[in-house]
C-alpha cells in the first residue's frame, strides 16, 4: 500500500483558499446599478501539462495578457451592463451573452468588432433573467474553444441566497467553466491555416486550468493548478451550501461527478427542473450546455464512523477528460472538494 | 483478474477485473478465473460494509464505490486517498441509502475502467416488517418489484485493451483522450446479438409482474436507452429516490449515471431494448446494444 503526499500538499491548498477570495462575492442592493467592465481581446500561448505550448485567445483584463476564462461578472436584475470590448487582434471578433434558454436570442451583443476597433454593450437586465450565462465570441463556431469565453451571473433582484426567486438557498457561489482544447485547431487559427473539420481534444480545463497532482510542477499553485485555485475549489464546512454555476464552453459533453455529497440539481440549460433531484453525476451537454446545482456540504452520509472533514475530488467521469496529451491521468478537468 | 472477452464477431480483447476469492473465484494472483463485469456487491441499507481489496505484485489499483460517500480514507481514489499495491486494504463504509451504485478501480481510470474493472453495487432497503416475506422494494417505501434486471452498458475500444496498466501515467501519448469504441455491451455480454437472449440480461417475465431495471451507464460516452415501446417509470437515480416518479420511453444518460426504472407491461410480447452510444462531441450514434424484455 502506498500513501501519496497529497495530504501535505492539500494543506497548502487550504491556506491559499482561505486567503483567497475567489468565490463570487455578492451583496444585494435595493437600487439598480450600472456595472461597467472593459475586456481586451488578446492572444498568447500557454504551456500544457505535457510541456506543449498552445495558442489561445481571451477576453482579458489588460492588453498583453491572457485571462481564461474572462473575468466573471455578477449583477442583479434591473442593473445596467456597460461592457466595452477592445479588439487587439487582426481579425474580427464579437462579444455575445448567450440567452437564458437555448431557444432564447442572445441577451446582448456588441456586434462585430473589427481589428483595432471597440465594441460596446449597454443593456438593462429585465426581471425574469436571473441565472447563469456564458459570454463568448460567436463570429466563428470555434472561437470560444480558443478561450474567448467567460461567465455572467444575474441574481434575482434583492436576493443574496437564491438562484431564482424561490429556489433552494445557498451561502456561497462560484463558476465552473469547462473547455476542451484541440491544439490542431488552435494552431490552425494562429497560422491562419485551414480550420480542421473535426476535433479531437487533448487538454481539458476547468476555469482555464488543469489539475496538477502531487509531484507535478505547479502543484498547489493557485495560478496554475485547478485543485488549488480558490475560484474553482469547493471549500466549506458543514452547511456551507455552495451554488455551482457550470458552463460548457467546450466541444464535448461531460459527466460532472462530485465525491462526498450528491448535488442538488436546480437547472438544465437554463430551465428550472420541475423537482430537485439529488445526483452524484450531472450531464453537462455540449453546444453551450449549462447546469446550476448546489453542493450541500453535508456530512458524507456513508462515512463510518461519521466525519465532517476531508479532501475529495470533483472530476468529469468521461475519463478521457482526465488526461493531457493522450496520457497523464489526473492532469485534466478536476478540482478539489475540501471539508474543513 | 486478467482474462478476456469474446465478441459475436469472433474477436477478443483482454479484460481486467476484480475476483471474489471468498466466493471461489480465481486465485490471489491477479490472473484468470473471474467474471466480467466483476461480481456484484449486494448489501442491505444500514449495514457497515468492509470491502477488502488485495492487490498482488506491483500493480496499483483501488476500489471506488461510486455514489457511496464515505470518509476520504475509504473513497478509493488513486493519489488522492490511497493506492493499493502489494497488499490488502479494507474499505469501511456505511450503506446509508438504498439504490443502484457501482464500483470501479480509480487508478489510471480511463484505462482501468475501460479494461473492465467494475461491477454493480446494490443496496437493498431493510425489509419492512409489514411486508410479506420475500417482498422486494427498490427503496424503503418504494415500489415493489417481482423481476430485476441489472444492465451495465459499456463501450469497448480494442486499441486501449493492448496497453499495460500504467500506460501514460508518466507521460507520453498513449491515446487515452482519443476513444474509438467498436463494441457495445450489456453487463459483459456483446449487445450485437448475444445480449438479446443471454440469461440474466434478457428479461423473462409474465404479464402482471413488475420489473425493476437498474440501468448503469458504465461507459465513458453518453448513452440513450429506449425500452422497446414500453413506458418506464424512473423512481430513483444515483441512489436517491426522486421527489416524484417520472414516466419516460427513453433516457439519455452521461457516464456513471444510474436510473432505477419500474416497468409494468400491459400486453404480452417481445420488447427490444436499445442502448445507443453517442459520440461526446458530434452526438453521432457509434453503435447500439440490444436486449429483450419477453412478456408471456
Amino acid at each position: 500500500m502506498e500513501r501519496r503526499s497529497f495530504i501535505k500538499m492539500g494543506g497548502a491548498s487550504i491556506a491559499s483558499a482561505v486567503l483567497g477570495s475567489g468565490l463570487l462575492s455578492w451583496v444585494p442592493r435595493s437600487e439598480a446599478a450600472t456595472i461597467s467592465k472593459t475586456y481586451y481581446i488578446t492572444d498568447g500561448t500557454l504551456t500544457m501539462p505535457d510541456g506543449v505550448a498552445v495558442y489561445f485567445q481571451s477576453f482579458s483584463d489588460a492588453t498583453g495578457t491572457l485571462t481564461i476564462p474572462g473575468s466573471s461578472i455578477i449583477c442583479q436584475e434591473g442593473d445596467t451592463l456597460s461592457i466595452t470590448v477592445v479588439n487587439k487582434l487582426t481579425k474580427t471578433h464579437n462579444f455575445v451573452i448567450a440567452g437564458l434558454l437555448p431557444t432564447d436570442p442572445p441577451l446582448a451583443s456588441t456586434g462585430n468588432i473589427a481589428s483595432g476597433a471597440t465594441g460596446k454593450i449597454t443593456y438593462t437586465i429585465p426581471t425574469g433573467k436571473a441565472g447563469s450565462y456564458l459570454f463568448y465570441d460567436n463570429v466563428t463556431s470555434y472561437n470560444r474553444f480558443l478561450g474567448l469565453h467567460g461567465g455572467l451571473a444575474i441574481m434575482p433582484s434583492g436576493k443574496s441566497n437564491q438562484l431564482y426567486s424561490g429556489s433552494p438557498t445557498f451561502v456561497k457561489q462560484l463558476f465552473w467553466i469547462f473547455n476542451d482544447i484541440d491544439p490542431n485547431l488552435n494552431s490552425a487559427v494562429q497560422r491562419n491555416a485551414t480550420i480542421p473539420t473535426s476535433f479531437t481534444p487533448r487538454y481539458f480545463t476547468i476555469n482555464g486550468q488543469t489539475s496538477l497532482p502531487p509531484g507535478a510542477v505547479g502543484n498547489g499553485d493557485p495560478t496554475k493548478d485547478a485543485m488549488a485555485n480558490p475560484k474553482t475549489v469547493l471549500q466549506g464546512s458543514i452547511g456551507n451550501r455552495t451554488l455551482i454555476r457550470m458552463l460548457n464552453a467546450g466541444m464535448a459533453s461531460h459527466a460532472v461527478h462530485t465525491h462526498a455529497n450528491h448535488m442538488e440539481w436546480l437547472t438544465d440549460r437554463g430551465a428550472k427542473r420541475p423537482t430537485v433531484w439529488k445526483k452524484d453525476i450531472l450531464y453537462l451537454r455540449n453546444n453551450l450546455g449549462k447546469i446550476d446545482s448546489i453542493f450541500p456540504f453535508e456530512a458524507p452520509p456513508d462515512s463510518y464512523p461519521p466525519t465532517t472533514t476531508g479532501h475529495f475530488p470533483m472530476h468529469l467521469h468521461d475519463e478521457m477528460s482526465q488526461t493531457a496529451g493522450g496520457g497523464l491521468y489526473l492532469f485534466g478537468a478536476m478540482t478539489e472538494i475540501i471539508f474543513v | 483478474m486478467n482474462g478476456s472477452m469474446r465478441f459475436d464477431d469472433g474477436n477478443s480483447v483482454a479484460i481486467w477485473g476484480f475476483t471474489d476469492t471468498a466466493a471461489g473465484q480465481g486465485q490471489m494472483d491477479g490472473m484468470g478465473g473471474g467474471s466480467f463485469p466483476s461480481p456484484a456487491i449486494r448489501v442491505t441499507e444500514g449495514q457497515i460494509v468492509h470491502t477488502a481489496l488485495t492487490v498482488p505484485m506491483m500493480f496499483m489499483h483501488t476500489i471506488h464505490h461510486h455514489g457511496i460517500e464515505p470518509s476520504w480514507q475509504n473513497d478509493g481514489v488513486g493519489h488522492i486517498s490511497w493506492d493499493v499495491t502489494g497488499g490488502t486494504y479494507t474499505y469501511q463504509w456505511k450503506a446509508a441509502h438504498a439504490g443502484t451504485y457501482f464500483y470501479h478501480c480509480h487508478v489510471n481510470t480511463p484505462l482501468h475502467a475501460e479494461m473492465g474493472m467494475y461491477g454493480a453495487l446494490i443496496i437493498d432497503p431493510k425489509p419492512n416488517p409489514n411486508d410479506p416475506p420475500g417482498t422486494k422494494r427498490a427503496f424503503a417505501g418504494g415500489p415493489i418489484y417481482d423481476v430485476e434486471a441489472i444492465w451495465a452498458c459499456d463501450e469497448i475500444d480494442p486499441a486501449l485493451h493492448t496497453l499495460q496498466w500504467a500506460a501514460g501515467t508518466c507521460g507520453g501519448d498513449v491515446g487515452l483522450n482519443n476513444f474509438h469504441p467498436k463494441y457495445f455491451i450489456i453487463t459483459g455480454v456483446d449487445g450485437a446479438n448475444s445480449a438479446l437472449t443471454a440469461p440474466g440480461i434478457a428479461v423473462n417475465m409474465t404479464l402482471g409482474q413488475t420489473l425493476l431495471v437498474r440501468y448503469i451507464c458504465a461507459g465513458f460516452f453518453p448513452q440513450k436507452i429506449t425500452f422497446g415501446g414500453l413506458t418506464a417509470t424512473i423512481v430513483s437515480s444515483d441512489g436517491r429516490p426522486l421527489p416524484s416518479a417520472v414516466n419516460v420511453t427513453s433516457i439519455e444518460a452521461a457516464s456513471a449515471e444510474r436510473y432505477d426504472c419500474i416497468i409494468k407491461p400491459t400486453k404480452t410480447g417481445t420488447y427490444t431494448v436499445n442502448i445507443q452510444f453517442l459520440h461526446w462531441i458530434t452526438g453521432a450514434v457509434l453503435g447500439t446494444a440490444k436486449t429483450r424484455i419477453n412478456v408471456s
